[in-house]
C-alpha cells in the first residue's frame, strides 16, 4: 500500500507524456493558426506573439472561404453514415445471429478488404466512375465510401451484436414483439454503444479521405480535405491559412465524437441476465 | 380449473444436427396444472419447453394448446408467457418499463397498463422497486421482476425455466413455496423445467421424467416415486438414491448378496433381475441380513449409513436415535412391499 501513491504519480507522469506527445500536432496546429504568416516562418519560431483571429476570418469569409466545402464534406459524410448504418444494421445483426457456414471466411473476408492499399483502387474506380457518368457527383461519392465502409461497418457491429444474450429477443418474442419490434426495442437500445462507435468511425473516414475526393471528384463536389489542399501551391504554402482550416474541419469530428460519448458505455448488459447456458 | 390452457403433445419429435434431442414425444397436460418436466440435463425437458414456446419447431409431430394446433405458430401469437433461467430482463429499461413491455407491445391503453403493472408487481412484492433498472437489483428481486413480466398478461399458458436454478439455497425453498402459491392465485396451466428432483416433487400436480429425449414416465410425484417405471427413473428420483441389487429371481424369492430375499408376489420362472430398496424404507433390527457399517453421516434428524452386504454397498437413512458405529455389524431388514423389482435386461418394472 505503501507504494500506491508512486504508482499513481508515475502512472500519471505517463499518461501526461503520452497525451503531450498525442494532442501536440493539434496544439501547435492552433498556434500556428493564430499566428501571422510571418510569425509561422520566423526562425527560430516565436513563442511569445499577438494573436490573430485573421486566418480564421480568412478562411471563413475571406476569398478562400472553406464554408461551401464544408457543407460538401458533410453532404458526403452524413450520406455515407447514413445510408452505411441502414444497411449495416440489419446485415450484422442477422450475421450475429444465424448459424451460416462460411461465417469466419466471411469475417476474414472483410477484414482482408481493407487491407488494400486505396490507391490501388483508384484507377479501377476512375473508369467505374467514368463509364457511370458519375465522377464528381455527390452520389458517385457516396457510394465509393460506401463500398469501404460498409464491411468495416457490419464487422464492427456484428462482435457487439453477438454479446447480446439470444434470450434478450426470445423473450421479446414471447412479449409479442415480433423480429422487427424485438430489434428496435430490445436488441438496438442494447447495441447503441457499437452504433455510436461505428457511427464516429465511418463519419470520420468519409470526412477525412483525400485522396478519392481529389482524384474522382474536386469541382462541383470540393469537401474541405480538397479544399485545404489549395493552401499548399508551388510558389507558396499558407501555414497559418491552413491550420485554421484544419482546426475548423476538425470541429464536426469533435462534436459527433462527444455526442456519441455517452452513448459508448461498457458495461450496460450488466445484470440483464444471470448465470450461464441453458439446456 | 379455468377450462383454458390444455396442452397436447403428439409424437414430438425434434434433431439438432445429427443428435436427437427429442423422440416421440407424447404429453397430455390438463388446464390450471402445475406440470413439471423433470431430467438431467440433456434429456430434452428444455427443448420440449421451447417447442411449447415456439422458440424451437418441432421436426416431427404437433402441438396443440386448447385443440388449436400451434405446431407452427409465432411465439407471439401463441398467448403463452416464459420466464428465463436467466431472467433475460431488458436491461436498459426500468422494472416498470420491462413489466409493461408485453402489453405495451399490443397497445394497451396507458392507464391499463399502470394498473395492471402495478397489481404484477404487488403480487410478487416489487411495488417498491419499479424505477430500478434491473442491474441494481438483487438476483432473487431480478427473479421477480421477470415473474412480474410474465404475469402482467393474463397468459394461457406460463412456462418456467428452471427458474429457482440462479437463486441461493434459502431463497430458493422460499420461493418455491411462493410459486406454488401464484399457481394456485393466478389458476393458469403451468409447466415447469428442472433437473432438481426435489423441487419437481414437492412443487409439481404432475410431471414428466425425461430421459435421453424420451419420456419414461408421467404421473403424480407420489406415483413416480412409489412406483419407478424403469431403473433409470428410480435411479433418478429420491435422495440419497435408490439401492440397486442384481438379483437372481425364482417365484416369490429373490437370491440376491447371498441371501434369499421374501418378495411380495410371485414372479414366475426363474430369471436375472434388479431389486430395488429406499433407503428409508430400510430398518436396522436385531435380526436380518447381515452387514457392516462403513461410514456414518449425520444429517441431523436423520442419518446415512454406508454398508456392505457381502461385497455389494447398501446405504440406509435411518432415524438419528439409533446409533451405529463404523465397522460395528447390524441387521438389515424390510418390508416385501418395499423390493422394487426390475427386468434386468429391459431395466423396466416387473
Amino acid at each position: 500500500m505503501k507504494r500506491a501513491p508512486a504508482r499513481a504519480a508515475m502512472l500519471g507522469l505517463v499518461a501526461g507524456l503520452l497525451l503531450l506527445v498525442w494532442s501536440f500536432p493539434v496544439l501547435w496546429g492552433l498556434i500556428t493558426s493564430l499566428k501571422t504568416e510571418r510569425d509561422v516562418l520566423a526562425y527560430p519560431p516565436v513563442v511569445v506573439f499577438s494573436p490573430t483571429l485573421a486566418n480564421y476570418r480568412d478562411v471563413l469569409f475571406g476569398a478562400t472561404t472553406i464554408l461551401p466545402n464544408l457543407v460538401s464534406s458533410l453532404i458526403v459524410a452524413v450520406s455515407t453514415t447514413a445510408v452505411t448504418m441502414l444497411l449495416a444494421i440489419p446485415a450484422a445483426y442477422a450475421l450475429a445471429r444465424l448459424d451460416l457456414p462460411a461465417k469466419r471466411a466471411t469475417g476474414f473476408y472483410v477484414l482482408a478488404t481493407q487491407m488494400l492499399p486505396p490507391v490501388g483502387l483508384v484507377i479501377p474506380y476512375f473508369l467505374m466512375l467514368r463509364g457511370l457518368g458519375w465522377l464528381d457527383t455527390y452520389h458517385g461519392m457516396v457510394l465509393l465510401y460506401i463500398t469501404a465502409a460498409l464491411p468495416f461497418a457490419i464487422w464492427l457491429m456484428v462482435s457487439y451484436f453477438e454479446e447480446i444474450p439470444r434470450e434478450m429477443e426470445e423473450a421479446a418474442l414471447l412479449d409479442r414483439a415480433g423480429r422487427l419490434r424485438a430489434l428496435w426495442h430490445v436488441i438496438l437500445p442494447q447495441a447503441r454503444g457499437g452504433i455510436a462507435v461505428t457511427v464516429v468511425f465511418v463519419f470520420l473516414n468519409a470526412w477525412n479521405e483525400f485522396l478519392f475526393a481529389v482524384v474522382l471528384a474536386g469541382n462541383r463536389v470540393r469537401p474541405v480535405t480538397v479544399a485545404m489542399f489549395n493552401f499548399i501551391s508551388v510558389e507558396q504554402t499558407q501555414w497559418a491559412r491552413l491550420a485554421a482550416a484544419a482546426i475548423v474541419a476538425m470541429a464536426p469530428v469533435i462534436i459527433l465524437g462527444l455526442l456519441a460519448q455517452k452513448h459508448i458505455v461498457k458495461g450496460l448488459t450488466v445484470g440483464a441476465v444471470k448465470g450461464g447456458g441453458r439446456r | 380449473m379455468s377450462g383454458a390452457g390444455r396442452i397436447r403433445l403428439i409424437g414430438v419429435g425434434k434433431r439438432h444436427g445429427s443428435v436427437v434431442a427429442l423422440k416421440d414425444v407424447d404429453l397430455d397436460i390438463a388446464s390450471g396444472e402445475f406440470f413439471a418436466l423433470l431430467g438431467p440435463s440433456g434429456s430434452g425437458k428444455t427443448t420440449t419447453l421451447r417447442i411449447l414456446a415456439g422458440l424451437e419447431s418441432a421436426d416431427e409431430g404437433r402441438v396443440l394448446l386448447d385443440e388449436r394446433d400451434i405446431t407452427d405458430a409465432e411465439p407471439g401469437a401463441r398467448d403463452v408467457a416464459m420466464v428465463f433461467q436467466s431472467y433475460a430482463l431488458y436491461p436498459h429499461m426500468s422494472v416498470r418499463e420491462n413489466i409493461a413491455f408485453p402489453l405495451r407491445m399490443v397497445s394497451t391503453p396507458a392507464d391499463e397498463i399502470e394498473r395492471a403493472v402495478l397489481q404484477a408487481a404487488e403480487k410478487v412484492h416489487i411495488g417498491h422497486l419499479l424505477e430500478r433498472r434491473p442491474g441494481q437489483l438483487s438476483g432473487g428481486q431480478q427473479q421477480r421482476c421477470a415473474l412480474a413480466r410474465a404475469i402482467v398478461r393474463k397468459p394461457r399458458l406460463f412456462l418456467l425455466d428452471e427458474p429457482l436454478s440462479n437463486l441461493d439455497a434459502k431463497l430458493r425453498l422460499e420461493t418455491r413455496v411462493e410459486l406454488k402459491k401464484l399457481h394456485r392465485s393466478l389458476d393458469v396451466t403451468t409447466v415447469y423445467v428442472t433437473h432438481d428432483q426435489e423441487e419437481a416433487m414437492t412443487i409439481a400436480d404432475r410431471l414428466a421424467v425425461f430421459m435421453e429425449g424420451r419420456i419414461e414416465q408421467v404421473g403424480t410425484p407420489e406415483e413416480v416415486f412409489a412406483q419407478p417405471k424403469s431403473l433409470d427413473v428410480a435411479a433418478f428420483l429420491g435422495s440419497p438414491p435408490m439401492n440397486f441389487l442384481p438379483a437372481k429371481l425364482a417365484g416369490r424369492v429373490a437370491r440376491a448378496a447371498g441371501q434369499s430375499i421374501e418378495l411380495a408376489r410371485d414372479y414366475g420362472a426363474e430369471r436375472e433381475a434388479v431389486l430395488g430398496i429406499r433407503p428409508g424404507a430400510i430398518r436396522l433390527e436385531a435380526s436380518g441380513i447381515p452387514a457392516q457399517v462403513y461410514l456414518v453421516e449425520q444429517l441431523g434428524e436423520s442419518a446415512i449409513v454406508d454398508l456392505h452386504v457381502g461385497e455389494t454397498l447398501v446405504r440406509a437413512r435411518v432415524d438419528r436415535r439409533i446409533r451405529v458405529r463404523e465397522g460395528e455389524t447390524v441387521n438389515l431388514a424390510f418390508g416385501a412391499d418395499d423390493i422394487h423389482v426390475f427386468d434386468a435386461a429391459s431395466r423396466q418394472r416387473l
